[in-house]
């Protein structure tokens, strides 16, 4: 019955192995001697619990130890910085409202004109009347210190790498790691180096926030024409002056791009580690209310939060780019009207801390939540049911568990395994005949896939599954990468957990695939489709992670659907973009050459754009898979039991080992789809001559 | 043009190699045993190493107009790179009045480049950060020139250059003809004694560069710079030149003046270049002198030495006996067939 003794009986013809088919008979070979075999052999699926290493105990000692002996120096560093955050504290709290407001008017003036200025003042004027003002201040006044660590950080790592091009291999894994792996994993040393309280989140919010800076620069230095390099040195510049004089500046836009991106990731960051608290700011205040089940508050606040990230984002962007000098007295204009407001003000015994003016909102918003989930609550429901009993639950446990009396209708036997193998073969019998070998077997491990589900995969089809892929995808080299990386977690003990977060990240993925391929590909088609798309892309990806899991909970409440949902939300931005920008991008002159040779608009869409476009979509998968694993940790707090759980209750039993080894692992899973996703495209982007 | 009477050459390059790969100074010794500089290209080939520049050997003269060319990927830039020290040249040496370059250290580069080295580049090179006058002030800077004395000298060689009354703007908002002239302008800032032009026109329109040529010719004839000239337009290399060198593969397969290029290729590849070049305009009655005047020369239709074929033919169409070829002071110094004439501006229609 395999594939490989079929091919020349179905066929009647050699059909040459291509390395793809290659790579899936290997596969296909190792899944039916687990399958055949794992009832006599039962090492074969799982994993013997003897030789499993208590990697996360290990870890536990080894970075104990280590973090001891640096525990000094740390908490001298805590008690050198909580100065300045506690200045930036007071400062902001203590200077009134109306005077904040007009500052932050005056500025988006300055640097983006009437819109700035009014995003500004309305932005702000909002956070006034939401009552909370002072938690929004205690956040920023976190950004405010770790955004200039993290600016000068990134800077200096990214000069580096320009300046001594031999260590820019060892950088750029370094802000790999600095980027993949999940922020809460390295909350927990944190904590322990550091101490309790928001030092931790500034010092992880600098860490975080640092990469985007140094690759920005690394880029724009990198950027930088050869002819203005060389007239500096023709010019008789010092390799300091070219690089202070001349490159730096040539770089700027891209710099502005790298401190704009800082800022985001610095702002998410701050948002995420309040759930370490000990800072009464806004991200202490969104997890709160939602823990409580307290959707309007939780929604005023987590608005808060996106009124920040949209103020930050849109002022920092606009000055990445050229611009025309704005009047200056219209700037003393607006300060002296918020000079005379605060007046007014104190006169009046406004609060300096807000006015609290939308409790009614926060309460509507509750009863409006409380009014739809009563009243849609049977279709909230059956959409819910329906994902998870026919989608996502069979995709973790298999059919052959998932399909029950209750909500299938029938029971699984071994009939109903027979008809599923007995149809993917003829299926693939079908496809061989055609001579699509790799599409063949492709068939089969589906089969053997939806039987027995992610979660229950055995474990040398995951390893050696990853290997071939990699192999195909990237050679000897990235194989053993992946079978290496991947047996770690065999062997930590965390490998159920890590197969739980696979599924679920590769549900979201595919599901980002297909909805966001979609999408782009209609974005592409309609500059209409795409004038819709586009705010609510930049929205998507303005707001911090956290946001996200407002509304979700609010009509799905805590499970696991809630979080396939939340992650969805915040992957499938990069696949719409890259979808699109792919497919509109082809150059000029061979969509002339497609339309003077008769070709329609779908028929360019398809023969010519969609293979232009295949290296750039690949590149958005990747994206969309790094942003799953990032949201996938966040969405543990709302319900998992995947590797991002783990990190969570490290987080709250204070255990440095299982916090690394659990967030290795997850940086481990990305890492690897990373590489093979990037594998092909590179792969593509050759086939192309690009 | 040519200026015979100076004394030591401003850049004197001898058996300079350039070549690109991993460990290409081991491998270039190497193959040094292969025989001729053919050979030893050949043997570097073999290794998978690119010889960019192969064995490149000639002199400038202090004042001389020196241009280099050759198709794109001859090696050209790779070339006047090496001389300049943009990039380090495999082997050879590389003698800027009489100072070895190559063993200058970074201190001595940086100080020859403050004073005494200009250079042009094809697409300009402008820093889009600063305004024209900045851009231009830039090598002063370099040297800790006041802001004051940065400014006067920018706007002298601004208006040099015919771009008095913008040194306030940005590049960006100048066309392509009025940025090189920034580019110009900036290299000149220093007043260096070498003076190097990386296809310093060949991204301008045809009308805009044989402007700035002609501008170029008139700074040069009251600055009297030692040039290397870099392009790839045999026009303008006949233009401008004194002396050109014609490149090929990185290699140097001829140097001459204008008229021994157009008159006597060495190679069917330098033949190909002149194939259009109308020759009557460019060389000289000179260069088909014959040996010997003969007694007996009934015509005198008043050649005159330096005079191009071109003109000597329209003054002797009629005549079939050789004619006097007089200098300036009148007195016969050679003679001419008018044969001869005909027969060397033949050579082009082919």
């Amino acid at each position: 019955m395999s594939a490989v003794e079929a091919v020349p009986q179905g066929a009647g013809r050699r059909v040459s192995l291509t390395r793809g088919s290659q790579a899936a008979l290997f596969v296909l070979a190792v899944v039916l001697l687990c399958r055949l075999l794992g009832a006599q052999f039962e090492w074969l699926v799982k994993w013997p619990a003897a030789l499993t290493v208590p990697m996360a105990d290990w870890m536990t000692w080894l970075v104990g130890g280590f973090l001891d002996v640096f525990k000094p120096i740390a908490r001298t560093f805590t008690f050198l910085v909580s100065y300045p955050m506690e200045w930036v504290g007071w400062l902001l709290n203590a200077v009134p409202w109306p005077m904040t407001v007009a500052l932050v008017t005056a500025i988006g003036w300055m640097i983006g004109g009437l819109r700035l200025a009014a995003l500004g003042f309305f932005g702000l004027m909002f956070v006034v009347f939401t009552g909370y003002w002072s938690q929004g201040m205690n956040t920023l006044a976190l950004v405010a210190v770790s955004v200039p660590l993290a600016l000068v950080m990134g800077a200096a790592i990214g000069i580096l790498a320009f300046e001594y091009p031999r260590m820019k291999g060892a950088v750029n894994a370094l802000l790999d790691v600095m980027q993949t792996v999940p922020t809460f994993a390295y909350l927990v040393p944190l904590l322990v180096l550091f101490g309790f309280g928001p030092v931790v989140g500034l010092i992880a919010s600098a860490i975080y926030a640092a990469p985007p800076m140094a690759r920005n620069v690394l880029l724009g230095l990198e950027r930088v024409d050869t002819e203005i390099r060389e007239a500096a040195v023709m010019s008789g510049g010092t390799r300091r002056q070219q690089l202070f004089l001349v490159e730096l500046p040539a770089a700027t836009q891209q710099i502005m791009i790298g401190v704009n991106q800082c800022l985001m990731a610095a702002l998410s960051m701050v948002i995420i580690a309040a759930v370490i608290g000990g800072f009464d700011d806004i991200g202490w205040e969104v997890l709160q209310t939602m823990r409580k089940a307290l959707f309007g508050p939780a929604f005023l606040a987590g608005s808060v939060v996106v009124v920040f990230a949209i103020i930050i984002d849109r002022m920092s962007a606009a000055l990445a780019e050229p611009r025309q000098p704005q009047n200056r007295t219209v700037a003393y204009g607006i300060l002296a009207v918020g000079a005379a407001v605060t007046i007014w003000a104190v006169l009046a015994g406004w609060p300096p801390s807000g006015v609290a003016a939308m409790d009614g909102v926060a309460k509507r918003v509750d009863e409006g939540v409380g009014v739809f989930t009563a009243t849609y609550g049977t279709t909230l429901d059956s959409i819910k049911n329906t994902s998870m009993f026919y989608g996502l639950l069979p995709l973790r446990i298999g059919l052959a568990e998932a399909v029950l009396p209750f909500t299938w209708g029938f029971a699984w036997t071994v009939k109903h395994t027979a008809m599923l193998y007995g149809a993917a073969l003829l299926i693939s019998l079908i496809l061989i005949f055609k001579g699509r070998v790799t599409a063949a077997v492709m068939v089969l491990i589906i089969a053997y896939i939806a039987e027995i589900g992610v979660a229950h995969l055995a474990w040398p089809v995951v390893i050696l599954g990853a290997g071939a892929i990699g192999w195909v995808s990237g050679g000897w080299k990235l194989a053993r990468l992946a079978v290496i990386l991947l047996s770690l977690i065999l062997i930590s003990g965390l490998w159920e957990r890590a197969l739980l977060s696979l599924y679920l990240a590769g549900a979201a993925v595919f599901a980002c695939a297909v909805i966001g391929g979609l999408l782009g590909l209609w974005s592409a088609m309609s500059s209409t489709a795409w004038m819709i798309l586009r705010p609510i892309c930049d929205f998507l990806q303005t707001i911090p992670l956290f946001v996200f899991l407002i509304p979700v909970l609010m009509f799905f409440q805590i499970g696991e659907f809630s979080a396939f949902i939340a992650i969805c939300m915040y992957a499938v931005v990069p696949m719409i973009r890259y979808t699109r920008h792919g497919l509109v991008s082809t150059p000029d002159d061979i969509i002339e050459a497609a339309t003077a040779s008769g070709a329609g608009k779908w028929q360019t869409m398809f023969e010519v754009r969609a293979p232009f476009a295949a290296p750039t979509i690949l590149l958005g998968l990747n994206q969309t898979i790094l942003y799953a694993f990032a949201m996938l940790v966040i969405a543990a707090l709302i319900g998992t039991t995947e590797l991002g759980q783990s990190i969570f209750l490290a987080l709250g039993q204070y255990d440095v080992g299982l916090g690394i080894t659990a967030g290795a692992a997850m940086a481990i899973l990305a890492l690897v789809a990373d590489r093979l996703v990037q594998g092909f495209a590179e792969e593509r982007r050759q086939a192309l001559g690009l | 043009m040519t200026d015979t009477n100076s004394t030591a050459p401003a850049i004197a390059v001898e058996d300079l190699w350039q070549v690109f790969g991993e460990n290409a100074a081991s491998a270039l010794r190497d193959a040094r045993g292969a025989g001729d500089d053919k050979a030893i290209a050949q043997a570097l080939k073999d290794k998978t190493l690119i010889p960019a520049v192969r064995a490149a050997n000639f002199e400038v003269k202090s004042g001389e107009l020196f241009v280099i060319m050759g198709l794109s990927g001859s090696g050209k830039s790779t070339l006047i790179r090496c001389i300049s020290r943009l990039i380090e040249p495999t082997a050879g040496s590389v003698r800027i009045d009489g100072e070895d370059i190559l063993q200058a250290s970074d201190k001595r580069l940086i100080d020859l480049r403050r004073h005494k080295l200009g250079m042009v580049f094809q697409h300009f090179g402008l820093f889009p950060h600063m305004t024209v006058a900045d851009n231009v002030a830039f090598p002063l800077k370099m040297q800790g020139a006041g802001k004051a004395e940065r400014r006067t000298r920018a706007m002298e060689v601004l208006e040099l250059v015919g771009l008095k009354g913008r040194e306030d703007t940005y590049p960006r908002n100048l066309s392509g003809g009025q940025r090189q002239r920034v580019g110009i302008a900036r290299s000149l800032a220093v007043n260096p004694d070498i003076w190097f032009l990386d296809e310093p026109f060949s991204a301008l329109d045809p009308l805009i560069r044989r402007q700035l040529q002609d501008e170029f010719l008139n700074i040069q004839a009251t600055l009297k710079k030692s040039i290397v000239f870099i392009t790839h337009d045999i026009q303008e290399a006949l233009k401008l030149a004194d002396r050109i060198a014609i490149m090929r593969d990185g290699e140097i397969v001829q140097i001459g003046t204008p008229e021994e290029i157009v008159l006597h290729p060495v190679d069917d590849y330098v033949a190909e270049f002149s194939k259009d070049v109308p020759k009557g305009r460019h060389a000289c009655v000179e260069s088909i002198l014959m040996d010997g005047i003969p007694d007996n020369m009934p015509d005198d239709p008043g050649i005159k030495i330096g005079m191009t074929l071109d003109t000597a033919l329209t003054k002797c169409m009629e005549l079939y006996e050789p004619v006097p070829v007089r200098d300036a002071e009148g007195k016969v110094i050679g003679a001419v067939h008018p044969h001869e004439l005909a027969n060397a501006l033949q050579a082009e229609e082919t």
